[in-house]
């Protein structure tokens, strides 16, 4: 048994939790499951490795809020940008912190399938094995060695803090705050482009939308109970994937998310049609930084930057 | 069966564009999907599955019904040319022929007019579905589950075979057999062909895992209705639609009128059981309250209420579903579950 399995046992044994939220192993290679252990016998089924994108948080909220309702108290594993989900979810009284036991993890990253699907051109990866600084896939009549950083997250690549923070039992050895200098390059580089090479670009990915919802429902800040594009008297939206519509969904989705995205990269992983769903998010985390220096999770304590005011923040979008 | 060399397929196509409407695999993004192709270049089969699956053709994600204005109603015209695909898998065309079942009611209850849809029908009618045989399957292809295999026929107008130099094309139907026979290019095959065919097929097969034997599930689902078991199978599930969206059978649509009172358009669009407005009622009240229903409902219409309507299951196992799902919702092991269970 693994530390982390370990520990999962004992919170279940000890009854300081009755639920753990957590990863098993998943049915393909490259993807793992999420796993909901209420047995302490169960808890060896437990895992963490690279292919733990989703952010587990998400079930703690929604309609799924029916999933805790029979529950004392839900430990559940986080990685840093999961941990910071939590504290985005006390600040804005979605989820009380004695409620929660976070089992922190260190994270190494999490590997991005389309990425994968490139450096491999196409063919299928029937096994992985992380060597060193280097992962290994193989699939029928290849084999393929790159550096790790290749095929990680665009997330994971800007992440600051890999270790859950916010935690009642740590799991690993912590990575510490990494130094990020290019953080926000991805924005920085895209805003040096024309506007019509941004409009284009933006009505590009799009215009792909099928309108599934899955990036909205994986996301753990996305916990509406009615999202303004179901809402249907009065209509806000118009429901089909038309690329107007579709465009009016994804502006308005990152301004509900200003202040409150954390990075995870779930609604990228999540998206069926790979969707550059991150640029736009990314672009409003940066305003949120520089206009009132605000990045969504860090501290229990303090306010949302969209729930204060405050005198002296820059209001030059007011003042023209 | 007829043969030609592989370098003569955009002359092929170039022969099909005369009479059809070519529809084929394209890029689309980073992702490919079925498309109107008007030049050989523009086709991608670098993926043995499309990513988004081949119902677009006939029942669009969007579809005007009709326009109105001050001058009246609009329909859509009827297409000028009938449709023709190159490139769909064997289970593309199974998943074809299943929502002609739906939509044109072909063998269901032949006296309901009613059941007719004029959208589908519109466009499918006098349509070549030309298959093409996998060479080598994904660990997702779970075909085999349904009868049904890597160089299966059923369904195709044409079924194609790719060799190492030629295309080998059998005529199925009575249209595609005509369509053939009136290609300059194409010659009779021979025995060597033949043998290659053989040999492909073959190794086609050896990538597939054994087929799991799925005959008790449909009464197997008839029993489970009210079991704990749906808690272990759909606790995960976040309920979006990836998995209906991106499935090649599923076909629930919504219909949204766009527009004012002077002028406007009625939509269709897909829809999904997955979600929770899904069945929600004006009255606020969902009968279909909890993920858990949603995901029953997926179930049961896959592999037991069509089974009661149409006698066969409403999945190909082209494990598109298999592949997409955030949070790996394996169809495959939610089945296996169902069939393990004592009840
Ligand atoms: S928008 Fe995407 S990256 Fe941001 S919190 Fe939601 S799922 Fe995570
Ligand atoms: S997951 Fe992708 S396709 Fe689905 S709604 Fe989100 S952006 Fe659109
Ligand atoms: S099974 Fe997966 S893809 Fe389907 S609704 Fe549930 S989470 Fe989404
Ligand atoms: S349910 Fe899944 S495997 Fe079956 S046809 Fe639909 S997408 Fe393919």
């Amino acid at each position: 048994m693994t530390e982390l399995q370990n520990k999962i046992r004992e919170l279940l044994e000890d009854h300081t939790v009755d639920l753990v939220i957590g990863w098993e192993n998943g049915s393909l290679p490259l993807v793992s499951s999420p796993v909901f252990i209420k047995k302490a016998e169960d808890a060896g089924k437990v895992n963490f490795d690279v292919t733990c994108r989703n952010n587990l948080t998400t079930y703690l909220t929604k309609d799924r809020r029916q999933l805790g309702k029979d529950y004392q108290k839900i430990g559940i594993v986080v990685k840093g940008c999961d941990a910071r989900s939590v504290v985005l979810y006390v600040t804005e009284n979605q989820v009380k912190r004695e409620k929660v036991f976070l089992i922190g993890v260190p994270c190494q990253g999490v590997l991005e399938k389309k990425k994968i699907f490139d450096i491999c051109e196409g063919r299928e990866v029937l096994e992985k094995r992380v060597e060193g600084e280097n992962i290994i896939f193989k699939g029928h009549a290849f084999e393929i060695k790159v550096p790790f950083n290749d095929v990680l997250s665009d997330s994971c690549l800007g992440c600051r803090y890999p270790d859950a923070r916010e935690f009642d039992a740590f799991i690993g050895t912590p990575r510490g705050e990494l130094e990020k200098k290019d953080e926000f390059k991805v924005v920085d580089d895209f805003e040096k482009k024309t506007p019509e090479e941004r409009w284009a670009y933006i009505k590009d990915e799009y215009s792909r939308c099928i309108r599934c919802y899955a990036c909205r429902n994986v996301c753990p800040s996305c916990y509406c109970n009615e999202c303004f594009v179901d809402h249907n008297d009065p209509q806000w939206i118009g429901k089909t994937p038309e690329v107007t519509d579709n465009i009016i969904f994804h502006l308005i989705r990152n301004l509900h998310l200003a202040g409150r995205c954390v990075d995870c990269g779930a609604c990228v992983s999540a998206c069926p049609v790979n969707l550059d769903l991150r640029i736009m998010n990314k672009k409003v985390e940066k305003e949120m930084k520089d206009r009132f220096n605000y990045t969504a999770g860090l501290d229990i304590n303090e306010k949302p930057a969209m729930a204060t005011y405050c005198e002296n923040e820059k209001q030059d979008f007011i003042m023209g | 069966m007829y043969k030609f060399k592989i370098v003569y397929l955009p002359e092929f196509l170039e022969y099909l564009q005369e009479k059809y409407t070519l529809w084929a695999p394209a890029k689309s993004g980073t992702e490919t999907e079925f498309k109107v192709i008007s030049s050989f270049a523009e086709i991608d089969q670098s993926r043995l599955n499309t990513t988004l699956n081949p119902k677009e053709i006939f029942f669009p994600r969007r579809e005007v019904l009709f326009s109105y204005d001050e001058n009246g109603i609009k329909t859509p015209p009827p297409p000028e040319k009938p449709v023709a695909v190159w490139g769909l898998r064997t289970c593309d065309t199974r998943s074809i022929r299943m929502l002609d079942e739906v939509f044109s009611n072909a063998h269901q209850m032949p006296e309901k007019e009613m059941f007719k849809d004029p959208y589908w029908i519109n466009k499918y009618a006098d349509s070549l579905l030309i298959s093409q045989a996998c060479r080598q399957p994904l660990s997702t292809c779970f075909c085999n589950w349904f009868n049904s295999g890597p160089f299966d026929e059923t369904g195709s107008d044409i079924f194609v075979i790719k060799g190492e130099v030629n295309y080998y094309l059998k005529g199925i139907s009575d249209k595609g057999q005509e369509v053939l026979a009136g290609f300059a290019k194409a010659e009779q095959t021979d025995e060597k062909d033949a043998a290659e065919i053989k040999d492909l097929q073959a190794a086609a097969e050896s990538y597939m895992s054994p087929a799991l034997d799925i005959s008790d599930l449909k009464s197997k689902l008839d029993k489970i209705w009210d079991d704990p078991l749906w808690e272990e199978i759909g606790a995960k599930c976040i309920n979006c639609g990836a998995c209906a969206y991106i499935c090649p059978t599923c076909h629930c649509f919504d219909v949204s009128d766009e527009g004012k009172a002077g002028k406007g358009k009625r939509v269709r669009l897909w829809d999904a059981c997955m979600f929770q407005l899904f069945t929600k009622e004006a009255s606020g009240h969902n009968p279909r309250s909890n993920s858990l229903n949603r995901v029953r409902q997926r179930v049961m219409h896959k592999y037991n209420y069509f089974v009661d309507n149409y006698q066969k299951f409403l999945c190909t196992g082209c494990g598109r579903c298999v592949s997409v799902c955030p949070v790996n919702m394996d169809i495959r092991e939610i089945i296996k579950k169902i069939l393990a269970h004592e009840i």
